[in-house]
């Protein structure tokens, strides 16, 4: 799949009032998103999600590096744009005006007029579920019908590529499951989405690829089944005796503190998982479950970002020697 | 011309967005009270000072309503040009409409122009119900000069144009508007002091000291530099009007190309400022 947009050894320093003042937002990054993907852009607050997608859309400058949005490097170019569909995060839309008038304020930006600036108009209220309040004002929205102008916003001249800042952080559950179907369906028709956001959940759902990105720097990328490791199977028995117990230990099994009759047992994706069963037959356990565990993003997540701030912890330690 | 339309498409569709917005915000309109109350209100504090009603009284009471009305029609125009000047991008920059309408094909310096001109309308559609409120008070005194005034609001507003686009400059650095709003003020208020710059010089170059000399120069550059806005001040030709009176059209002429200049040299600044500003 070729890649729509590309960063290369991209690296943003924003530069304080006094020396010594500089943030680097963003270290040497290289950022491959291909084409017809949903790439879940993931990092705590602060790592420098929104400061990539600045410098893609043109907002801000990149101080060193160099990036490519459809093979292109003119990246304010009016043709980029027109192919680019953004949603800032936290955006506000003109509280004078109907959620109607907005979509139509931006349509026109891209010059569409008369019926076909009517018919997409129409099309992106309908997708985003704001038919009924499209003649309501702005200012009278909740939080989630913002969310969803702006989405209709992004979408509006139809782009091939949706950049999507926190979509659907602060919003309701319900809200936030109706968004990720939109995106979903916006990726099966072909678009490519570039989606940031702090919580692992919201996209571990429906994302094909992760980056991670932890204070500026791009931690892993890859697909989530690649980046997930071996899981473990876990066994849930009953009545397990503390000397069945101290043998399953003694063998490389993590035996966790019971909760009432049940003891949960994880065995290593290296052991036999029928040694164990047979262990705890003999004991006169009974089997309640035994499944696989499949880590989480928030496992990966962990284990990526605790790497890298317990490397930072030991380069500190050693500069200041 | 279809490459002249489409490079205007979107100043123009942010200008008149910008427009509507700038009309509802509601201290335009409580400008607009504010000098209602002011004109009409000359007339009751005229009536009240001149009760006696001779001859002398009326004439003088007409010139003390023109006064009024001239003087805060400039004064309630220009604060409320400032204040819009100062607002239109900044307040885009702070809740990031600026980042969704860059973001889509629109150059920044088509932004900054149909934010300008959005500004000019809404400055224009103000002087206008002004201009019309201060017709209708003089029309009930039966001293109306429609063309005097024409060309004395036409002046106004170039002269508002000119005070529009440094604040717009100075505007396109700011994330909030208090900044330039207080750079506005302070560009009216030197505007209107120039002509001290000129006796300054002149006096300066009375002694023969350098340091008398250096500032003088200094002056004189200034002088040159900053935009006369008192030249726009038609204040005494409304006031002392006899039927008949009428404005050169060479002096127009002037200071509209004037201002005009002026203005654009503004809007550069403002590009040259915006154009590689982070968002
Ligand atoms: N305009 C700015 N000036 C200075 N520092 C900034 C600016 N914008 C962001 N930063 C800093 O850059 C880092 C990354 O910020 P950001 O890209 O907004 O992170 P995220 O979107 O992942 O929460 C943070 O440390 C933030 O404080
Ligand atoms: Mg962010």
């Amino acid at each position: 799949m070729a890649a729509v947009i590309e960063t290369d050894k991209l690296t943003k320093i924003y530069e304080g009032a006094l020396k010594g003042q500089d943030v680097t937002a963003l270290k040497s990054l290289d950022l491959e998103v291909r084409e017809g993907e949903i790439l879940a852009y993931l990092g705590p607050n602060g790592s420098g999600k929104t400061t990539t997608i600045k410098l893609i859309l043109g907002l801000i400058f990149p101080t060193s590096g160099s990036l490519k949005i459809m093979g292109r490097k003119d990246i304010g170019a009016n043709f980029i744009k027109r192919n680019i569909g953004y949603l800032p995060e936290g955006a506000y839309y003109p509280e004078f005006l109907r959620g109607e008038e907005v979509l139509r304020f931006y349509g026109q930006l891209y010059g569409l007029a008369g019926r076909d600036l009517k018919r997409r108009v129409g099309d992106v209220l309908e997708l985003v579920g704001m038919s009924r309040a499209r003649n309501r004002m702005v200012r009278g929205y909740s939080k989630g019908m913002r969310q969803r102008i702006g989405l209709a916003q992004a979408l509006v001249s139809d782009p091939k590529i949706l950049i999507l800042d926190e979509p659907t952080t602060g919003l309701d559950p319900i809200a936030r499951k109706e968004i990720r179907d939109i995106l979903v369906r916006l990726r099966n028709e072909g678009k490519t989405l570039l989606i940031s956001s702090h919580e692992l959940l919201e996209v571990e759902l429906i994302s094909d690829r992760v980056g991670i990105l932890y204070d500026g720097e791009l931690k892993t990328l890859g697909a989530l089944s690649d980046l997930l490791t071996d899981r473990d199977i876990t066994v849930v028995v009953a009545g397990l005796t503390a000397q069945a117990r101290e043998r399953l230990e003694s063998g490389g099994v993590e035996v966790e503190e019971a909760i009432g009759e049940h003891t949960t047992l994880r065995v290593p994706s290296n052991r036999n998982v029928y040694e164990v069963i047979d262990l705890c037959k003999a004991a006169n356990a009974s089997m309640v479950s035994v499944r696989p565990r499949r880590e989480t993003l928030e496992e990966l997540f962990v284990r990526v970002v605790g790497d890298a701030g317990d490397q930072a912890a030991e380069k500190q330690k050693e500069t200041a020697k | 011309m279809t490459n002249v339309l489409s490079f205007f498409r979107g100043p123009w569709t942010i200008a008149m967005y910008t427009w509507r917005e700038g009309m509802r915000k509601k201290i335009l309109i409580a400008f607009l009270i504010l000098s209602l109350l002011v004109i009409f209100g000359s007339n009751f504090i005229t009536a009240f000072l001149f009760e006696t009603g001779s001859q002398s009284g009326t004439d003088v009471d007409t010139k003390l309503i023109k006064d009024i009305c001239v003087t805060a029609i400039s004064l309630f125009g220009v604060l409320i040009t400032i204040f819009i000047s100062a607002s239109v991008v900044p307040n885009e920059v702070d809740n990031k409409v600026a980042y969704t309408i860059l973001s889509k094909p629109v150059r920044r310096y088509q932004y900054l122009l149909g934010k300008f001109i959005g500004v000019q309308l809404i400055v224009l559609l103000n002087l206008a119900l002004m201009g019309a409120l201060f017709f209708v008070a003089l029309y009930i005194k039966e001293e109306v000069m429609p063309s005097l005034l024409l060309m004395s609001l036409l002046l106004t507003y170039f002269m508002f144009l000119i005070v529009s686009a440094f604040t717009f400059a100075i505007s396109c650095t700011a994330s909030s508007a208090v900044l330039p709003t207080i750079a506005g003020l302070f560009i009216y208020i030197t505007g209107n002091l120039t002509e001290y710059l000129k006796d300054v010089y002149e006096r300066a170059g009375q002694t023969t000291q350098l340091l008398d000399a250096l500032i003088g120069k200094t002056a004189l550059y200034l002088w040159h530099l900053l935009p006369n806005l008192k030249a726009f001040n038609m204040r005494n030709e409304i006031v002392y009007a006899q039927p008949g009176d009428f404005m050169q059209i060479e002096r127009i002429m002037m200071l509209v190309s004037y201002s005009v200049i002026f203005a654009i040299a503004g809007f550069i600044l403002a590009y040259w400022i915006f154009r590689r500003r982070e968002l």
